[in-house]
């Protein structure tokens, strides 16, 4: 049976979808079988980050409302044959959701998946729940300023109360100039605060939005960029792996550092 | 000239954050707070002699379980004549 993984953060705009489409197509690199599953009803995105938005037929809502089998519903990725996006519907709300409709919907998938990955959405309302209901894990995505950490240590505590207690962090868009600077929560901080253990550091990168523009994943199609090879780490530290977390102090500027401090 | 230097603020956000997640991470309101302090006081009266003005009760979370903390200075045992 695969494993049912909530990526979650409470503040929106954080990369949630971002890292739910890196981290399923990373993982399916590594060789996985994996589904993302749009839990954001009526503000669906993951199609559009994953460019699938054309090849939509079916979604979660007609499957649990009986028009559609599960494997109707499910769109397979554009590059790569062992990813799937099960998607949202747009037409719906989060309150016409039947969360035992998709508990019941999530354990059937997991027979035929290594991973189920689902992207909830912002908030801590019922469209939370009904992405917590069916996981047994959970990975928190959290950017380093002081909003972003203090929802996430409340969806941390909801996440507990609701018996998840395989629970990972991420933090995301890390700046590592202004980490640098002293300008900048930096991830020991936010690990420190959080209590959780750390998976992935993602540097702040362009080439996330450019490939966002495309339709494109970053993992698939600007794989040597170092949002990407962060994504990577992020799955091969989940499978087990034990990936050493880079240095991202840089120490190779040299002199010229000195020249900057201060500004 | 700037006498002080403007603190870093990196610094000032972790403090700001660990200061507001104290608050958030409290259980109950002060009222209630209140309440189950007098609950307390209550309860151990009935075997104790206290000094109530240096009971000290603190809830805190650390590696994400709660723990409630209580110090309470205790002058004699009451013993019941019975």
């Amino acid at each position: 049976m695969g494993r049912t993984i909530v990526v979650t953060a409470g503040k929106g705009g954080v990369g949630k979808t971002t890292i739910t489409a890196n981290l399923g197509a990373s993982l399916s690199k590594l060789g996985r079988k994996v589904v993302l599953v749009d839990m954001d009803i009526g503000l669906r995105n993951l199609d559009v980050v994953m460019g699938l938005e054309n090849r939509i037929v079916y979604n979660i809502m007609d499957i649990a409302e009986g028009r559609c089998k599960i494997n109707q519903a499910l769109v397979r990725d554009k590059r790569q044959s062992g990813l799937f996006l099960l998607p949202a519907s747009q037409v719906h709300t989060k309150e016409d959701v039947d969360i035992d409709s998709i508990v019941s919907i999530i354990s059937a998938i997991e027979n035929s998946f290594d991973y189920v990955l689902l992207d909830s959405p912002a908030g801590i309302e019922k469209g939370f729940e009904s992405a917590v209901a069916p996981s047994k894990e959970g990975l928190v995505v959290v950017t380093p300023d002081v909003s972003s950490v203090r929802d996430a240590d409340r969806v941390i505590g909801l996440l507990e109360n609701r018996g998840i207690l395989g629970l990972s962090l991420v933090v995301n868009r890390y700046d590592v100039d202004l980490v640098n600077r002293k300008k900048m929560l930096n991830a020991d901080s936010i690990v420190e605060i959080l209590g959780l253990d750390l998976v992935g550091i993602v540097p702040e990168d362009k080439a996330v939005i450019d490939s966002t523009n495309r339709g494109e994943i970053l993992v698939n199609y600007y794989a040597n960029t170092i949002a990407a090879r962060a994504f990577e780490n992020v799955a091969r530290r989940i499978e087990g792996e034990n990936v050493p977390f880079v240095s991202l102090n840089s120490q190779n500027k040299g002199f010229m550092k000195f020249f900057r401090r201060g500004k | 000239m700037k006498l002080f230097r403007r603190r870093r603020s990196d610094v000032i956000a972790e403090e700001r954050l660990k200061f507001i997640l104290v608050q958030d991470r409290s259980l109950l309101t002060p009222a209630e707070f209140e309440r189950m302090k007098e609950d307390i006081i209550r309860v151990i009266s009935n075997y104790f002699e206290i000094n109530k003005s240096g009971i000290e009760l603190n809830i805190q979370r650390e590696n994400r379980k709660t723990i409630l903390e209580a110090t309470v200075p205790v002058i004699s045992v009451k013993r019941s004549s019975t």
